[in-house]
């Protein structure tokens, strides 16, 4: 921890006495970071106070925008984001209630904008420099939109007959619309990235080398994704045999979807077990479901509570008959004399501690092997990347990604990596996170410089823009198609969306966060009345703040010493923001100022 | 067994059923100077929810389903907090947070908060039409809904469900079962001994459908007015009316406050033979717990008032100083009797 200052060194004046103004201060960069948890947590960096707030004033097209800026694909994303914002979210902290339905009001500002929206982009002027693509994934796409922005000519160049990547070919319609996908990604390339697709990039005859790619373009950008699905490591007779290459009735969850969004009929059996804890492997088991499977079971190594999927898939996929089972992890496979698979034979497992990444290792237990029938296995326990088509040699990391430094280059001067080709699986935010992150590194490395660095804009607010009531709303639930209508097929949207007043009650709760209370301690007169009307312990006595490394605030130095207080002080790690103490406050020395990262041109 | 300890801890039980009361009994008696608090969901003390069938024979005051007084708590100087919904529970702060804000602190916490009547998240949509049988206001409620000699449908069939449906044969009601992989749970009933059951559920005046043969339930509906009150819709086209629909798919444990505590969770609170779970603090007994068995090497549950009314005893003891292991009370057989009766121990009560 660095060095502790008086609480009078609050940068900036009463926001009441300010106008507007840019802040490139290390503390107010870090307070928004440290108090706005939603955006912090946001890989795209979304600014979600801001776009909440903009429904709130049905400014439902400015709210696609905001979204828009950090992230290409709002109308994507509002219906199948991992939602890290939400495990953040204030409002979900205990005691606070559930967090806020942050990536619901995404899709709404998504679905009710005008019809004729008009999309705002900010163009730069022509570089110059040629940006190649591979893959147009969420991070290949990101990053087009992106670079293209910056003035780069930028070309993608896709394996698939359609763009997309996993969105399209490894997420169901019943989550994802196709007409939702092609118009946002539609509206990312139309700036005049060149989409050619059907193009395989490798060594091979009628392939493209790779090479040449380097030659011809100022810098090329790998975003193939991890496309290989992940063995089933097995014990006894199938151990380093692949079943899914042995065995008609198994099936790599990866390639089955992706079989059956090229166009393929896929068919299961009657009882369809799935082994894995992702989205995918929900999806298997909810598509399964639709095939007309009569038993889909699910197969966990740890227990529901710590798989990474979000609760209301998980009650989506049992209301349509998916059950999941867990602490068992699969050793063997059962088959008959036909060779047809008849069950899974698993072991039992306790849990053991946290593995690096938050989540929770399963331990086998000896002797507790047993069997569950099944006569269809999709396998959907991860994907990997796929590096042969390189033909040329990277730097790999352990797990076998390519290594990139902090500038997103690869080990070979030109050539940039994205998304889950880097990272490994990982969520379709992250890899539109990342790719974002890496066409402003590859616009550094072309231009010689960065072009835009991060501020903050802080704005003065004359009252407070919540209500000590919208505490007390309930968490709003997101409409769903009737069961029997949805089960009828692969192409009915489950989630039906928020109408206008649903969401204006939904986005009533959010704290927004990115309002700053401050108490400017020279017009405090010490009377107590904020302290007396806060609904929480969040208005404190503190002899001082702590200032850490970074610059931003640390710890309140708190004292019930009355001469040792230096001010009384607003924790807005605390604040649920409802502008009680602003409203008591009698001499009128609370302000409230609201503070947006954003960026500016160097 | 170890000495009992005598401090001025606090101990929390969360929950008011046969598990947490018999908890706290235990723990006045082997702590007797500490504090000793029940949080509880429900409006009634401790109460005998295996009676409440008995709305049915015209037992309808909430008095005489209670196991004791309030004077019986005050003299054992137990605190008794009704109508409390714990929000979450901090087990590094030991700290319990209600519903309203308020925080308790904690020496120790045992968990006995049962279980809920688990829907089937494919009838969840069509909650708002069926009647639940879980507390005593949900007796009442029921009990004004069926008219006399009225027509219950009962899905799922649990024994819990069964156990009414006795009840409501005995005094003149029809009761029609749709069938499923719940029927008898928690029984686990092999495919050669159901049809005997089946058969004898039939002889004891319930009509049963095998929900299989229909294709499932397709949806639920109000009647119309001067037609009976609901309709339950088949896949097969079929259908049945009755007054009330009532599921009986067995108990889901209720540890919504748990998660995010830190301690272990499967589908319930996952505990050691000594009942305590991954938190040296926090104990849990009852229908909310999974203990782990060293014969059957896996967590399983363990049901039947017996069972629970020992697992209460049990961890108040070892919260207190003992080390004992579980050992279930009672048998887990369900057959049928020389008279032609169904005998589950689950339905063996005081």
């Amino acid at each position: 921890m660095g060095e502790i200052r008086p609480p009078s060194e609050a940068p900036g004046a009463p926001a009441a006495e300010q106008r507007e103004y840019i802040s490139d201060d290390p503390r107010d960069i870090g307070w928004v970071k440290q108090n706005v948890p939603c955006q912090s947590a946001c890989p795209a960096g979304t600014n979600v106070p801001v776009y909440i707030r903009e429904i709130i004033e049905r400014q439902y097209g400015r709210s696609y925008e905001t979204n828009r800026e950090a992230n290409v694909l709002p109308g994507v994303l509002g219906r199948i984001c991992s939602r890290p914002c939400e495990s953040q979210c204030r409002h979900g902290w205990p005691g606070n209630g559930e967090p806020v339905a942050i990536c619901h009001l995404k899709r709404v500002a998504a679905d009710l904008k005008d019809a004729g929206h008009r999309i705002t982009e900010r163009l730069y002027s022509p570089t110059g420099k040629r940006v190649a693509i591979v893959g147009a994934g969420p991070a290949g796409v990101a990053a087009a939109h992106d670079l293209s922005l910056l003035g780069h000519d930028v070309v993608i160049l896709e394996r698939e007959e359609l763009a997309g990547g996993m969105l399209r070919y490894g997420i169901p319609e019943f989550r994802l619309p196709r007409g939702t996908l092609d118009v946002e990604l539609h509206n990312a390339l139309r700036l005049g990235v060149q989409l050619r697709t059907g193009v395989e990039i490798g060594t091979a005859k009628g392939q493209t080398p790779l090479a040449a790619l380097l030659h011809d373009y100022d810098a090329v950008l790998l975003a193939t994704g991890c496309m290989a699905a992940s063995p089933l490591p097995l014990q006894g007779e199938w151990e380093k045999r692949d079943p899914g290459k042995e065995l008609a009735d198994v099936e790599y969850g990866l390639d089955f979807l992706v079989q059956m969004h090229r166009g393929e009929k896929k068919r299961v059996g009657k009882r369809v077990a799935v082994v894995g804890a992702g989205f995918t492997a929900l999806d298997c088991a909810r598509v399964a479901a639709r095939l007309g499977a009569e038993e889909v079971t699910i197969h966990i190594r740890t227990a529901e509570e710590y798989i990474p999927v979000t609760q209301e898939e998980i009650f989506e996929a049992k209301r349509e008959g998916v059950r999941i089972k867990g602490l068992r992890t699969p050793v063997g496979l059962a088959t008959d004399d036909k060779g047809r698979l008849t069950g899974i034979e698993f072991v039992q497992n306790r849990l053991g501690g946290w593995r690096a990444g938050g989540r929770r290792q399963a331990i086998p237990i000896e002797g507790s092997e047993f069997v569950e029938p099944c006569d269809t296995l999709i396998i959907a326990i991860g994907q990997q990347t796929v590096n042969d088509f390189l033909g040329t040699k990277l730097e790999l990391d352990r797990w076998g990604n390519v290594r990139v430094g902090e500038n997103g280059m690869t080990s070979q001067a030109g050539l940039f990596a994205a998304g889950d080709y880097v990272r490994g699986a990982s969520t379709v935010v992250e890899a539109v996170g990342h790719g974002r992150h890496t066409a402003r590194r590859i616009d550094a490395w072309l231009m010689h410089h960065e072009r835009r660095r991060q501020v903050v804009r802080i704005v003065p607010v004359d009252k407070p823009l919540r209500e000590r009531a919208f505490d007390f709303i309930p968490r709003q639930h997101m409409p769903t198609a009737p069961l029997a209508e949805r089960m009828r097929g692969v192409g009915r949207e489950v989630e039906t969306g928020m109408d206008e007043q649903t969401a204006f009650e939904e986005a009533k709760r959010c704290y927004l966060c990115n309002l700053r209370y401050q108490i400017d301690i020279d017009r405090c007169i010490f009377c107590r009345a904020c302290i007396e009307v806060a609904p929480r312990n969040c208005i404190k006595l503190v002899r001082g703040v702590e200032i850490g490394d970074d610059g931003a605030y640390g710890r309140l130095l708190e004292t019930k010493e009355w001469n040792q207080v230096g001010a009384i002080w607003i924790d807005n790690n605390e604040c649920i923001r409802c502008g009680q103490c602003y409203n008591a406050c009698p001499v009128q020395c609370i302000s409230i100022s609201r503070c947006e990262l954003t960026e500016v041109e160097v | 067994m170890a000495e009992t300890a005598k401090s001025a801890r606090h101990h929390v039980v969360v929950g008011s059923g046969v598990a947490g009361f018999q908890a706290a009994e235990t723990l006045r008696e082997r702590d007797p100077d500490s504090r000793i608090t029940i949080l509880t969901l429900s409006r009634l003390l401790f109460y005998k929810r295996y009676d409440l069938p008995k709305v049915f024979r015209g037992s309808r005051d909430w008095r005489e389903f209670l196991v004791h007084p309030a004077e019986f708590y005050r003299d054992r100087r137990i605190g008794m907090r009704r109508a409390s919904h714990v929000a979450n529970v901090d087990s590094r702060r030991k700290v319990i947070t209600l519903d309203h804000k308020e925080e308790i602190r904690f020496d120790t916490l045992l968990v006995a908060s049962g279980g809920r009547a688990y829907l089937p998240e494919e009838l969840a949509e069509f909650r708002p039409l069926m009647h639940n049988f879980g507390s005593y206001e949900d007796a009442i409620t029921m009990a004004k809904a069926l008219p006399e000699r009225g027509h219950a449908i009962m899905l799922g069939g649990d024994m819990i469900g069964l156990d009414l449906a006795r009840t409501l044969i005995d005094t003149q009601h029809r009761v029609t079962l749709v069938a499923g992989p719940h029927t008898f749970w928690p029984h686990e009933v092999g495919e050669s001994e159901r049809p005997a059951l089946v058969a004898t559920l039939e002889k004891m005046g319930i009509e049963v459908i095998e929900g299989a043969d229909t294709g499932g339930i397709a949806s639920i509906e109000q009647g119309a007015r001067g037609f009976s009150a609901r309709r339950v819709l088949f896949k097969d086209g079929t259908e049945i009316a009755g007054d009330v629909v009532m599921p009986f798919f067995g108990l889901m444990p209720s540890v919504e406050f748990m998660l995010g505590s830190g301690v272990d969770i499967e589908r319930g609170l996952l505990v050691s033979p000594g009942l305590r779970t991954t938190d040296e603090s926090i104990y849990a007994a009852g229908d909310v717990c999974q203990i782990w068995s060293d014969a059957e090497r896996r967590y399983r549950f363990y049901y039947g008032w017996k069972n629970v009314r020992a697992m209460g005893d049990l961890a108040a003891r070892n919260i207190t100083g003992s080390s004992d292991p579980w050992v279930p009370a009672q048998d887990e057989k369900l057959h049928i009797s020389g008279d032609g009766r169904i005998q589950s121990p689950f339905w063996e009560y005081e």
